[in-house]
């Protein structure tokens, strides 16, 4: 198992937004997060990218246990994240919020930035460089150059993908990535999530649009304030009456 | 010593509470350090002596001294208050949506030029506050109170207790309450947010005019720029008390105004301003919410 | 990187940087050399804050307490008679350490916090100085009567007049600025961007942001420190009055008003700032001076409601304060 999560909770004052939520991700799966708003997605994320620790259980990623690191540390470890409400490097250009993604894979220090050391000079190329590729990956090669408030929102939301893709992550999360998409950007968002797939890099990805959801994962978990309340293949989760109930409400 | 040290530190702490209010209530409504309230101090303190030139030069004679005190608090009151509020209207709110720090800036802005506008109307020198009454202390124990040092005290508690009041009885005070809860659902409310901000300044530097003209009476001389240091410790007594919280700052003013005298008696009195700037750090880097204040979180 | 016409204006800046001050001095201009020696050395201290203010988008409101360390540390130990080629690496490496002392808390404190705490400290600082008479002489300064600051020698020549001082001094601001230019652009730089961009972003991006943050913090303090040893070291003398909270408001405004992150901006900031009014006090008489500050102050409001990316914004700062300048 890549990434274990074990009886995870978390309060926020009164609010309990995690309950004993137990999950797990293997490599090369992609892992659908679903639940009505509010049911602790987002938390989850931030539990496990390290935003906050979790009040109880644990979290283990490559059979080390990373609840309690610090959040730069966890990326360092593998493990890469989005945003729901997009946190773009606004006034970088697209090229330079994708080079600052490589900033943990890289070593260069202050001393050799100052004497434009062999170090220095061979690190920012291969920076720039690692950046297009990552930036042709996902298919922005040509906005390199752009300030990313001249970016459409759908190019936004893949700019952050690569700059999540840049950090050379094992796992990666996405946080609501087609919110604000039209279908044409959906579909080809659901290519983007393949390529990375084949890149064995395994995925966990919240999202309300069912659609995408259910097309992309191998396996789906279901939340409700707070708790797991369903696990399972696609179309399992899908006639789960718990989860219609969770999403429809009672009577 | 030390019941010495407590009266003058709670007379000390009326007129930080007072000036206090001023910090606290715009942050509370704008979220934004209001750096020139205080130079509203200052000015406050100026009114307040130029009334008390004018006064004997318009009645010959001597006036009644409670009608001298109305007077003056009243000029000063309404010239602070008018003051703050063109402040707000010509250098905050063109920069309410602008970036974090702008608002600050514009403040110091404004801190410099009412410094240096007073400064070149009036003179660089400090001038003397008339004394109105004969101030003289009452004696007993060891311990000296004058009439002046309850004076402060009573005008600051009696402010203090018709503000509150006004914010929690009234309905512009409820009004008030709800634009620093959030602005856009007070609008939809159908509250004129607009009015109330300027009202707030209103209020906030009449009340730090106020306590200009009590510093200036009380320790008998004005200058241009005498209002930044108390500023600081008025600023710290509001953080103290929890910023954005207006019974936290009356509660700091006089927490602040106790512990700086007692400073000034036990320790020594060069590095009593020190105490300020300490108790300032302290509470931001440990309790930044200070002692009535929430925390706020933001959403990820 | 740097285009043909970029080169050639620096080359033509530096030709006339070199060969003014002397066609000044020879027609008895001394005041104007003088002047120029104290914008090399507000230049300075620009260049520090503006690692911590424009690269890192800290506002720092008691960065002249550090100039003060650099200063003091630099008279006390050139009183006790080292030479100054020693004393200024010592004040310098002083500098940095109060400043990882001070950073250590602060940081971690967010915007309008952070900028309060960081004028508390350069207050404490100044009172402290003004009233630890035993090792500063309090507000009489540095030095005491009978002592005096060394002098300055480059090999055999001894520096005495404001010219000789000039030049060294330009030597340090080119240094300064080629050390400002090169952490822009570099990995290091493009972090401390993402950190004023974004905070927690740039943490979840892997930028171990509480180092890289003390990092920047201590280096701008280490050009404080500098810039004060060099003072103390050209005029002779330090007081605890040169460092007031207004002098840090001072260079703050510089950066701002020259275009914050922008090295050529602030450069540009600091001349108009330090050099015209300075030179209009000698023409004007100190009628002037009383207004100046009157002046700035409206200036500083001014600026920051109509033209906040200042001057010469960097480009990526005008991009972002345009649109807001329409709501």
């Amino acid at each position: 198992m890549l990434l274990e999560i074990s009886e995870i909770s978390k309060q926020f004052g009164g609010l309990k937004a995690l309950s004993n939520v137990t999950a797990s991700v293997d490599t090369d799966e992609v892992l659908g997060l679903i639940g009505p708003n509010g049911a602790g997605k987002s938390t989850l994320f931030n539990v496990v990218t390290g935003v906050y620790p979790p009040e109880h259980g644990q979290v283990r990623f490559q059979n080390k246990p990373i609840h309690g690191l610090t959040s730069h540390r966890i990326v360092q470890l593998g493990i890469a994240r989005t945003f729901q409400n997009l946190r773009l490097f606004a006034n970088m250009t697209v090229l330079e919020n994708v080079m600052v993604g490589r900033h943990c894979r890289t070593k260069s220090m202050l001393t050799d930035a100052l004497l434009h050391t062999r170090r220095f000079t061979r690190e920012e190329k291969e920076i720039g460089d690692h950046a297009r590729e990552i930036l042709d990956f996902v298919g922005l090669l040509s906005s390199g150059n752009e300030l990313v408030k001249n970016l459409s929102y759908g190019n936004q939301r893949r700019l952050e993908i690569a700059r999540a893709l840049a950090t050379e992550p094992a796992l990666l999360l996405l946080d609501e990535p087609s919110a604000g998409m039209n279908p044409k950007e959906c579909n080809e968002l659901l290519e983007l999530i393949d390529k990375v797939r084949s890149r064995h890099i395994a995925v966990i990805i919240i999202e309300h649009r069912m659609q995408v959801v259910m097309t992309i994962s191998d396996r789906i978990v279901v939340l409700d304030y707070g708790e797991k309340i369903a696990e399972g293949k696609p179309a399992e989760v899908q006639s789960n009456p718990k989860v219609i109930e969770a999403y429809l409400g009672t009577g | 010593m030390f019941i010495q040290q407590l009266i003058n530190g709670l007379t000390l702490g009326s007129i930080y509470a007072l000036f206090a209010l001023g910090y606290t209530m715009v942050y509370g409504i704008l979220l934004m350090i209001n750096f020139a309230h205080s130079e509203i101090f200052m000015v406050g303190a100026y009114f307040g002596f130029w009334v008390l030139a004018l006064l004997p030069v318009l009645f010959p004679g001597s006036l009644p001294i409670v009608i001298v005190f109305i007077i003056v608090f009243l000029v000063a009151m309404v010239a602070t208050g008018v003051l703050a509020a063109v402040v707000e209207r010509t250098a905050y709110r063109p920069l309410r949506h602008a970036q974090r720090l702008a608002p600050l800036i514009s403040a110091i802005g404004v801190s410099i030029f009412l410094q240096n506008l007073i400064m070149l109307a009036v003179g660089a020198e400090s001038k003397s506050y008339p004394d109105i009454f004969k101030n003289e202390p009452y004696v007993f124990a060891g311990i000296s109170v004058t009439p002046l040092q309850l004076f402060i005290f009573a005008l600051a508690v009696s402010l203090m207790i018709v503000l509150q009041v006004f914010i929690t009885r009234t309905k512009m005070g409820t009004a008030m309450r709800a634009v620093a809860q959030n602005h856009i659902v007070s609008q939809l409310m159908g509250i004129d947010t607009n009015m109330i901000i300027t009202l707030t300044f209103l209020i906030g530097g009449g009340l730090g005019g106020v306590a200009g003209v009590l510093n200036g009476m009380y320790y008998g001389s004005i200058k241009y720029n005498m209002g930044f240091m108390p500023g600081i410790k008025a600023f710290t007594a509001a953080v103290l008390g929890g910023i954005g919280n207006i019974k936290g700052a009356m509660v700091g003013g006089f927490v602040l105004g106790v512990l700086e005298a007692m400073a000034a008696g036990y320790i020594s009195s060069d590095y009593k301003d020190v105490i300020a700037f300490v108790v300032l750090s302290l509470v931001l880097l440990v309790r930044p919410t200070g002692i009535f204040g929430e925390a706020v979180t933001e959403k990820i | 990187m740097i285009q043909r016409k970029s080169l050639i204006f620096l080359a033509v800046l530096a030709v006339v940087l070199i060969v003014a001050p002397i066609i000044f001095n020879a027609t008895g201009n001394y005041y104007v050399v003088h002047v120029a020696g104290l914008v090399g050395i507000y230049c300075i201290l620009c260049v520090g804050l503006n690692i911590t203010i424009g690269y890192t988008g800290l506002l720092d409101l008691g960065f002249m307490a550090f100039y003060a360390i650099g200063a003091y540390t630099g008279a006390l130990l050139s009183i006790a008679g080292l030479s100054f080629w020693i004393v200024l690496p010592i004040s310098v490496i002083v500098g940095g350490l109060f400043r990882f002392l001070v950073g250590a808390p602060v940081l971690r404190l967010r915007g309008d916090y952070l900028a309060i705490v960081t004028l508390a400290f350069g207050e404490i600082c100044r009172l402290v100085i003004n009233n630890f008479d035993a090792l500063t002489n309090g507000p009489k300064g540095l030095p005491r009567v009978g002592e005096s600051i060394g002098k300055v020698s480059f090999f055999s020549f001894t520096l005495q007049e404001d010219i000789h001082f000039y030049y060294l001094i330009l030597a340090f601001v080119a240094i300064s600025v080629l050390i400002s230019y090169r952490l822009e652009h570099s990995r290091m730089g493009r972090a401390l961007v993402a950190i004023r961009e974004d905070e927690l972003a740039a943490e979840l991006t892997g930028i171990n942001v509480a180092r890289i943050k003390a990092i920047a913090f201590v280096i701008s303090g280490m050009f404080g420190a500098l810039a004060g040893d060099l003072y103390v070291h050209w005029i002779g003398f330090i007081t605890p009055e040169q460092f007031t909270f207004w002098e840090s408001v001072l260079l703050v405004s510089m950066i701002v008003l020259g275009g914050m992150g922008n090295i050529v901006g602030v450069l540009l900031g600091t001349v108009l700032l330090v050099g015209v009014p300075e030179l209009l006090r000698a023409t004007l008489g100190t009628r002037f001076v009383d207004y100046r500050m009157l002046l700035f102050g409206a200036v500083m409001i001014v600026v920051i409601i109509f033209r906040p990316q200042g001057l010469l914004p960097s480009k990526r700062r005008a991009l972002e304060l345009h649109p807001l300048e329409k709501g």
